[in-house]
This record gives structure tokens, sequence and C-alpha cells, in this order.
């Protein structure tokens, strides 16, 4: 047989085979116009160039690539759909303006979605709920895939709204639907505890006194009108928890590793530098003094903190919070410092955030700085005498 | 680009798992999260809202959530359950005051039936300090062999040091890759 009778069977067999393949993925070139027409996107436009390429390939004469590239092709097509659905927040649309525009839209359709739900039939009203739910949750990821260009304020703003309708929503469909509730918040407590616990109250931990893990706890619990101290080599970098005090000071000459303070009412606690965190709960009427890395305070209310801080502090479900800086001085402070690995020079004890503040422009009621004034400038007299 | 180094990219591509970061707050969720991308550690501030890191591990996109355990956005979690491939539980096992929430939370957490299948890792940190209970005691604490709905491992580890964080997130990662992707 001649060579040119070889080369023209060969031609008209990959080209029915190139245009059979073609054929198959029709779906696939219905994306990859949309995607080539008038799109900005250069990653999409990556992916159907790809797929262009993998389809030349695969229209080669070898049956494990086409059928490989077939597959990979519908593989595409998925990842196409998902990239579309992602187009909002894609490159051009990576600014606030545009974001706060399309999320101002999103969520008034939110609400008028909510609205409705007091002039619907009862047999309509589940799949109205579902599909609120979805646009909700969508917004929420919304919110979340553009948190890298929203400033951390404005995100928090963001979410609060998208919680507000998550919550409007879960209420009326209570009031419109008696359905079973969601069960994350039931609590289920674990068997091995059940017999020993049952009966407290499940968010009062000061009050779980019979916890078993209770002989591994090291630090003062209950106890009243006294003045307490523990030093370096009782402390150091151990796990210090403080409980059930009530009009006590208490001095931490050392470096402690976590400091718990729960359930604290009228106490003074004079601690030297913790090396990770200090974890305030339920302390009332409390002066504390101390430094940290981070400060993770909840449910407390009328104290003052002395404050360093090389991270940051927060408060959670407080009131009346004032801060001023660290002003603690003990012989060994300075080597206890550099033992707890802290930065002396960096101190944020004047920027603590609040979980329950979301506004972005105006300070948290919840703290301040604490007068100058009234500041404590000295705590020397302190080390031995109890709070009045 | 060759035709096998596209088929590679592509399939790459998918093999995306997410993961997500819980547990009490102050546990060293997000520490660990840092450590794992190789971000300094020692300025963490306490997690407002969430992190999310998107990274590269043994040829497979891990999307990992790390999510603040501030009590406005607790009702939140429960959004980032669909699609979870894997839950990576982290405990502060110098904090024996909390293990009793601890407990709880996990448990509550395990019954939600938009994580059923996905793979839990107990990560048992700060093993780094003096006074942190041991594994076994840990184990016995949050009553771990009563799960019998997943998978699950507890590893000893310290964010601070960095040690055995590779090999329980390596673990996980296999656990999730038999269940998800099919061999080709
Ligand atoms: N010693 C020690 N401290 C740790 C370890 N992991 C985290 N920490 C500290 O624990 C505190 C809380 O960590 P963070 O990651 O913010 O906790 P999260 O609330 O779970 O995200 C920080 O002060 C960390 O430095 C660890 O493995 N060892
Ligand atoms: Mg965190």
């Amino acid at each position: 047989m001649s060579v040119a009778i070889k080369a023209t069977f060969w031609v008209v067999s990959f080209g029915t085979l190139g245009y059979a393949l073609f054929k198959l993925v029709k779906p696939n070139d219905e994306l990859l116009k949309q995607f080539d027409e008038g799109s900005k996107f250069t990653d999409a436009r990556r992916v159907s160039h790809q797929t262009v390429d993998v389809l030349k390939e695969a229209a080669k004469p070898d049956s494990d690539l086409k059928r490989l590239s077939r597959r990979d092709a519908q593989r595409l097509e998925k990842l196409q759909k998902a990239h579309k659905a992602r187009e909002e927040v894609d490159a051009s649309n990576e600014n606030e303006d545009y974001f706060s525009g399309s999320f101002k839209i999103k969520s008034e359709y939110i609400e008028d979605l909510l609205m409705q739900v007091p002039t619907l039939e009862l047999n309509v009203l589940p799949s109205h709920f579902d599909s609120i739910k979805r646009e909700v949750n969508e917004l929420q990821k919304y919110v979340v895939t553009s948190s890298f260009f929203l400033k951390e304020f404005n995100m928090r703003k963001y979410l609060g709204i998208v919680q507000n309708l998550q919550t409007k929503c879960y209420e009326l469909e209570e009031r419109y639907v008696p359905r079973k509730k969601f069960g994350f918040s039931k609590k289920k407590i674990p068997k091995s505890h059940t017999e020993k616990q049952g009966s407290l109250d499940e968010n009062d931990s000061a009050r779980k006194t019979d916890n078993k893990w209770d002989e591994k706890l090291f630090g003062f619990d209950s106890q009243k009108d006294k003045v307490l101290v523990l030093e370096n080599d009782d402390l150091f970098q151990r796990d210090v928890a403080l409980r059930n005090l009530t009009n006590c000071t208490v001095g931490l000459k050392g470096v402690m590793g976590t400091l718990h303070l729960t359930n604290l009412e009228n106490c003074v606690v004079l601690s030297g530098p913790v090396t990770s965190s200090v974890f305030m709960e339920k302390c009332i009427n409390c002066k504390i003094v101390t430094a940290c890395q981070q400060l993770r305070m909840h449910s407390s209310s009328n104290c003052d903190i002395y404050l360093h801080v090389t991270s940051k502090g927060i408060v959670e479900d407080c009131t009346a919070i004032c801060t001023a800086p660290y002003n603690l001085y003990y012989e060994d402070l300075e080597k206890h410092f550099n033992m707890s690995g802290l930065d002396r020079n960096s101190n944020n004890w004047d920027r603590l955030d609040d979980f329950n503040w979301l506004a972005p422009d105006i300070p948290s009621p919840n703290w301040s700085v604490l007068n100058a004034e009234l500041r404590n400038k000295s705590w020397d007299e302190w080390w031995s005498r109890i709070p009045s | 680009m060759g035709f096998l180094t596209i088929l590679k990219k592509l399939r790459q591509k998918e093999k995306e798992m997410r993961i997500l970061m819980l547990g009490l707050d102050n546990a060293g969720k997000t520490t660990i999260l840092k450590r794992f991308n190789g971000e300094p550690i020692d300025t963490i501030s306490p997690t407002l809202g969430f992190n999310i890191k998107t990274l590269e591990h043994r040829g497979y996109k891990l999307n990992i959530w790390d999510v603040g355990g501030q009590k406005s956005l607790r009702s939140y979690w429960k959004n980032y359950f669909e699609s979870t491939d894997g839950v990576a539980w982290v405990v502060d096992s110098a904090d024996a005051r909390r293990l009793w929430d601890c407990a709880r939370e996990l448990h509550s957490l395990l019954r939600e039936e938009r994580l059923a299948g996905a793979t839990l890792l107990v990560l048992a940190n700060k093993s780094d300090l003096p006074g942190a209970l041991t594994l076994q005691e840990i184990r016995e604490a949050l009553d771990l062999d009563s799960i019998k709905t997943h998978h699950w491992r507890i590893v000893r580890c310290s964010a601070v040091t960095g040690e055995n964080l590779l090999e329980g997130m390596d673990w996980m990662l296999d656990d999730i890759a038999s269940r998800i992707f099919t061999l080709d």
C-alpha cells in the first residue's frame, strides 16, 4: 500500500475519533463558551484552555487516554460549575464596595422572604423556610469567603447581620411551623459522668467541685479573708487555678503557664508573668495585676485589670471592666519576665476586643481605660493585706 | 504542558479536604494551625470569628477552618459541618478543670448528623507543659472508647514544640483519603 493511502487512512480515522470525542463532551463546550465570552476570569480561561489541550491530546489513538480524558472532562465540568458559583467573589469583585452592595441586595432579599412568612399557607412553609436557610447560608459563605479583603470589624458586622437573619428565621419558623428543634444545643453528658454530675447546673463550672480531675488542679479553692502566696518553685510553667475565693489577696511570685481565675469576689490578684493565657470567668469587684500573652475574660464585672498583654485581650459578656498598664514590682520580676519569654516591650493593655460588640466605629461600652488618677500606684503593701 | 502533567494537576485540584478545628477556647487551635502553616506562633490573639487556611500537604489541598470559641458565634458551628471530611478536636491537656466541659461538647458534636462519617482526630495539645495529663487520662475523661460512629484516634502533641502534629494530621489525611478518593 502506498504511503499516501496509509496517511489518508490515519487522518480520516483520527479525525473521526476526535470529532466523536468532541461530541461526547458537548455540555462542556457550552460551559466553555460561557466562560470565554466576555469573561474576565483568567482562571476560568486557563481551565478552559487546559480542557482544549486535554481534548486535543485525547484525540490521539490511545484508548486509555481517551477514557481518562473523558472522565477528566466531566470532572472539569463540575469544577467549572463550582467556579461559576464563586464568580461573585472573583478578582474584579474583590473589593469592599462591591461586596457591601451585593451583600445589601442579598440580605434585603432574605428580609423579603422572611416578611412573606405570615402570608403563606402552612403547607408551603417548610420549603419556604428551607430556601431561606439556604439563602442565609449562602450569604454567610459569601462573607466568609470574602474574609481576605474585608476588614475584621466589618467582617464581624456582616456576620452580625447574617446572624440576625438566621435568628429571625428560626424564631419565625418556631412560631409558624411547629417542629422538632435542632440538636446541637441539647447537651449530651458522656456516660461515665452522668451519675456523678447529672444534677449539677451544666453552665456552672465553678460548682463542679466533685470533678474527678480535681486532684490535678493546682492553686487555691474555696477560701475567704486570706492572704495566699505561691513562689516560683511551685508555680513554674504550671496551669494554675484560683477559684471560689472571697475577699482574698493572692500573690503569685513566679512564672506560670496558664492562669485560671474563676468565681472570685472582691479579691486582689498579684501575678508574675504568664507564658500563655490568663483565663477569667465570673469575677466581680476584683483587682487583677497580671502579664500574659493572651487575656480571655468572660462573664465578669467591676474589675480593674493592670495588664501587660503581648498579643490581645478579649472580653465576652463583661461589664464595667477597666484596664491600666501592668505596674507590679517584686524582686525577681525582671528575671521571671525573661524566663516567661514574654516581650516586655509589646503591651496592648489598652486594646481589648469585645466579643459582644460588633459596631465598627463606636468603642465598646463594656470596658474602658482606667483614669490615671484612679490607678493604684504601688502594690507593695498589698502582698500582706486582705481587701476591705 | 504535557498531558500527564495536566491530568495530575486536575486531579490534585480535586484532592481537596475540608477539615474543621474545634475544641474549647484556649485549647490551642489557632496555634496549631499557624504552626502547621509555618507562621510565627507567639503573637496569636484570641480568635475573633474564624481563620481559614488553605494549605498543600502531601499532594492534598487542605481547607482548614479554625472556628473561634466566642459564644455569639457558636450557633454558626453547625454551618461548617456540611461537607466536612475531618474534625481535629483540640484539647488543652493541662486544663483538667475544663475536661468535663470538653467531653460534653465533644459528644454533643459527634451526634451531629451532618458530621456523620467524618474522621475524628483528638489532639491532646500542650503536652510540653508540666502537669499535662497523660494520653490515657484524657482518653478516659473524654470517654473516647464509647465512640463507635466515627473513625477516631488520639495523639499527644504540642503546638509549641511541634511534637506529633504531623503524625496526627497524616493519620487523619490517610483515613479521609481512603474513604473519599476512590483509586483510579
Ligand atoms: N505550652 C503550650 N502552650 C500552647 C500550646 N498551644 C497553644 N498554647 C498557648 O495556649 C494559648 C491559647 O492558644 P490559641 O491557639 O489562641 O487557642 P484557641 O482558642 O484554641 O485558638 C496561647 O497562649 C498559646 O500560646 C502548646 O502546645 N503548648
Ligand atoms: Mg483561636
